[in-house]
């Protein structure tokens, strides 16, 4: 099991030629299994047939000189038969006569004539006609010499099948030899084949990897291939479902557009307040001076009250341009940015007399590596929504920390806590379904500038009641890795 | 038969009975040689080397060129079957063993004696395989021997008189002895060590020291006898007068002056053929005196 969860864990492309491989192997196995069998066999008749000839040739020469017990005749007809039976190779044949002793040997110098037989000789035969000894490569066999229906002698033939083992280690090797090509031209076929099959399914599988890394582009028709219908109809699925899936972030960033100006006209009439209100005091102090204008004690009083009023209205003013000037989009934030939201938040909490607990713990690290303008957007949303869900006379907070490699901004609230649905925007894998399950535009804003600068959001609860959202930004890698430096 | 009529009014010896008894059925079964009665038959041992065919072919051609007619050369495997043929009168003429002549003297003429080295002498060799440590004939005790034919002079007389005069008989020397019917098969069957030691024809081992140097090279000589008279060409003696033997003795002395004749005395390694008296065998007919005497 475990080897083939192995094999179905590799890729097709070469997963398909293994097997093909495997296969090859085993079908080559099988095939030179029965080929060195009907060798082994046909070998085996083939050596039967000569033994048989060289026997029958050697009986017809020797039988007259076994006969007289001639031998000089008997050594003549065997020196003579080793040349004539090249094909059998014989190493070594012996004539014995009718009592048992050695007439001739094919060599006089080992086994002398009229000596006994040597031990072995009697006992080394099988049942069929040629027994073959594998260890020491040679054949024996051995014929009884009969005349007129009395044996007269026997003779012993061993010979060499060396050849026969060569013969069959050649094909053998010929086989492993051809059946490896085989092999691995059926494998690169194979690996070819499938590469090909799986061609499309590579363009799909790059278009899918970019669309994972948010460029999901449609493939174009040049890619489409034209003779695979079924291919052909799963691009064009592919496409729909890009188009579909841009149609979605169009619509939604329309909607966080709306939200925005949306939130700005909140602000807008927040700060439209802020300036109303010391309007009445300047107008007075203007009607003061026109009156009593000559009067110092007077005159010194209303210009006073006339430049704090200025003053209020200047500084909401500086904020709003702070946060909607385009250039100052991509700036690196800096405690500033943080300042500029509060500003921009304080005409918000008056009117709804809220408190506003502020902890900025920057140090003296100045800018961070984290664009400005998003983060502001986000901020300032959570707080809106944060002062939006307090009762008035409550109290919001913000507390934003640098630590290592990341800044941590925490707003919290005391209001009756996310509906689960609507926290699942901010902290869902795919905020999509809590996203259409309605509402909470303003959040999807904030998770998209998280998700865009590859932080976090955790949303909890306080012990005393109320929500505390934190957004985790890491500072981006070639950044941390500056710094490291 | 007239062959049977002559002998039966010289006296019958037992070996006369056999050569006869084998004369009669070789002339039994030698009915197409005797239908061509112009044809020359000369009978070859193998007391040289029959086996070579190109010098067969070479005698043939210039044995036929100069007696004036076809030439037939007659081999058997044994000694005594030429000599039976030729004693019968089978065939004109035959190379035979010092031996038979030896034994039928009175009824053969020489014709011509090959000369080697300068004479018409060989020697008898005692050999053993070339790594044994034997260097007396006295050592060879106990051995397998193997002789070449019990008609030949150099490969069975001379060895069977040396143990006569010691007064042993081949059984008792040798634990075991056979026949090779060949001089060069008593080279073989030493060089395979089928054979401890042989007796051999010992122009045939020089010959063949240059013919088959590895086989010969495999043996060394333990004894050599002294020289003694060459293998002879002879004739039947009631066939002397014959024209054909005449200018077959004249064509064997002049062998050297032809270029024919030369090939043949050049693969024969002899020097030629002289014309030689009967007592040049004496020292062979000795032999089998001694042979005789011991029994």
């Amino acid at each position: 099991m475990k080897l083939i969860n192995r094999i179905r864990s590799i890729p097709i492309s070469y997963r398909m030629p293994l097997i093909v491989a495997l296969l090859m192997v085993a079908v080559s196995a099988a095939i030179s299994e029965r080929v060195l069998d009907r060798l082994s066999r046909t070998q085996e008749r083939f050596l039967d047939g000569l033994a048989q000839t060289y026997l029958d040739g050697l009986s017809s020469a020797v039988l007259p000189a076994v006969l007289r017990a001639d031998v000089w005749e008997v050594f003549d007809a065997l020196d003579r038969s080793a040349s004539s039976y090249g094909a059998l190779a014989p190493l070594e044949t012996i004539v014995t006569g009718a009592d048992g002793r050695v007439l001739a040997a094919s060599d006089p110098g080992r086994i002398a004539a009229y000596s006994e037989l040597p031990d072995g000789f009697v006992d080394r035969y099988g049942p069929g006609l040629v027994t073959i000894d594998e260890t020491s490569m040679t054949g024996f066999t051995r014929r009884e010499l009969v005349y007129q229906g009395l044996p007269i002698g026997t003779i012993h033939a061993t010979f060499n099948v060396a050849h026969l083992f060569a013969e069959r280690r050649e094909i053998l090797i010929t086989l492993l030899v051809t059946n490896g090509a085989l092999a691995a031209l059926f494998s690169l076929g194979g690996f070819l084949l499938v590469r090909r099959m799986i061609g499309p399914m590579r363009v799909l599988e790059s278009h899918m990897r970019a669309a994972a890394n948010g460029t999901a582009e449609p493939i174009s028709p040049g890619e489409f291939p034209s003779r695979n219908p079924e291919v052909a109809s799963l691009f064009r699925g592919y496409n729909a479902l890009v188009h579909a899936e841009r149609e979605r972030a169009d619509l939604a960033m329309r909607l966080a557009e709306e939200e925005k100006v949306a939130s700005l006209g909140r602000l807008a009439s927040g700060m439209a307040h802020e300036i109303n209100n010391p309007l009445g005091g300047l107008f007075n102090a203007l009607d003061t001076l026109k009156k009593h204008g000559s009067t110092p004690g007077v005159r010194t009083t209303s210009i006073n009250l006339i430049e704090r009023g200025l003053q209020g209205i200047r500084e909401v003013v500086e904020a709003a341009l702070a946060n909607y000037r385009p250039e100052r989009s991509a700036r690196p934030i800096s405690p500033t940015d943080l300042e500029d939201v509060r500003l921009l938040l304080r005409p918000e909490l008056r009117r709804r007399r809220q408190r506003l607990a502020w902890t900025v713990e920057w140090s003296d690290q100045g800018e961070l590596p984290i664009k400005s303008a998003p983060v502001r957007q986000a901020i300032l949303n959570l707080l809106l929504n944060a002062s939006a869900v307090t009762m008035e006379d409550g109290e919001i907070g913000l507390a934003a920390r640098v630590s290592s490699g990341e800044l941590s901004i925490e707003i919290h609230d005391q209001g009756p806590g996310f509906p689960e649905d609507i926290a699942g925007i901010l902290v869902d894998d795919d905020p999509g379904p809590a996203l259409r399950a309605g509402g909470g535009l303003g959040l999807w804003m904030v998770r998209r500038v998280v998700d865009d600068l590859r932080g976090e959001v955790r949303v909890g609860e306080k012990p005393e009641g109320g929500t505390v959202v934190t957004l985790i930004l890491p500072f981006p890698a070639e950044e941390r890795r500056a710094d490291a430096a | 038969m007239e062959i049977s009529g002559r002998r039966r009014s010289a006296g019958l010896s037992r070996r006369d009975v056999s050569l006869a008894l084998a004369a009669s059925l070789l002339a039994a079964s030698s009915v197409t040689v005797r239908a061509d009665e112009t044809t020359f038959k000369f009978g070859l041992t193998p007391v040289f080397l029959t086996s070579d065919l190109e010098l067969l072919g070479h005698l043939r051609k210039y044995l036929s060129g100069r007696i004036g007619g076809p030439v037939e050369l007659v081999m058997r495997r044994t000694y005594q079957e030429i000599t039976a043929l030729l004693v019968s009168g089978q065939i004109q003429s035959a190379w035979i063993c010092g031996y038979p002549y030896v034994q039928y003297r009175e009824r053969l003429d020489l014709v011509a004696t090959p000369s080697w080295q300068g004479k018409p002498l060989y020697q008898s060799y005692l050999i053993v395989p070339s790594d044994r440590a034997a260097s007396n004939w006295r050592d060879l005790r106990g051995d397998i021997h193997a002789f070449s034919d019990p008609d030949s002079n150099s490969g069975f007389l001379v060895t069977r008189t040396l143990l006569a005069e010691h007064r042993m008989m081949p059984e008792e020397f040798f634990a075991r002895h056979f026949f090779t019917y060949g001089h060069r098969n008593v080279v073989r069957a030493v060089a395979s060590r089928l054979a401890q030691s042989g007796s051999v024809d010992g122009y045939v081992w020089e010959v063949m020291r240059e013919t088959e140097p590895d086989l010969v090279a495999r043996t060394k000589i333990v004894r050599r006898s002294e020289w003694l008279g060459f293998p002879p060409i002879a004739a039947p003696k009631f066939l002397a007068d014959e024209p054909a033997l005449v200018r077959l003795r004249k064509a064997l002395v002049s062998m050297a002056d032809d270029p024919d004749g030369k090939k043949v005395l050049k693969l024969l390694r002899l020097d030629g053929f002289v014309v030689t008296e009967p007592s040049l065998f004496d020292t062979i007919a000795a032999k089998v005196e001694t042979v005789r005497r011991f029994g």
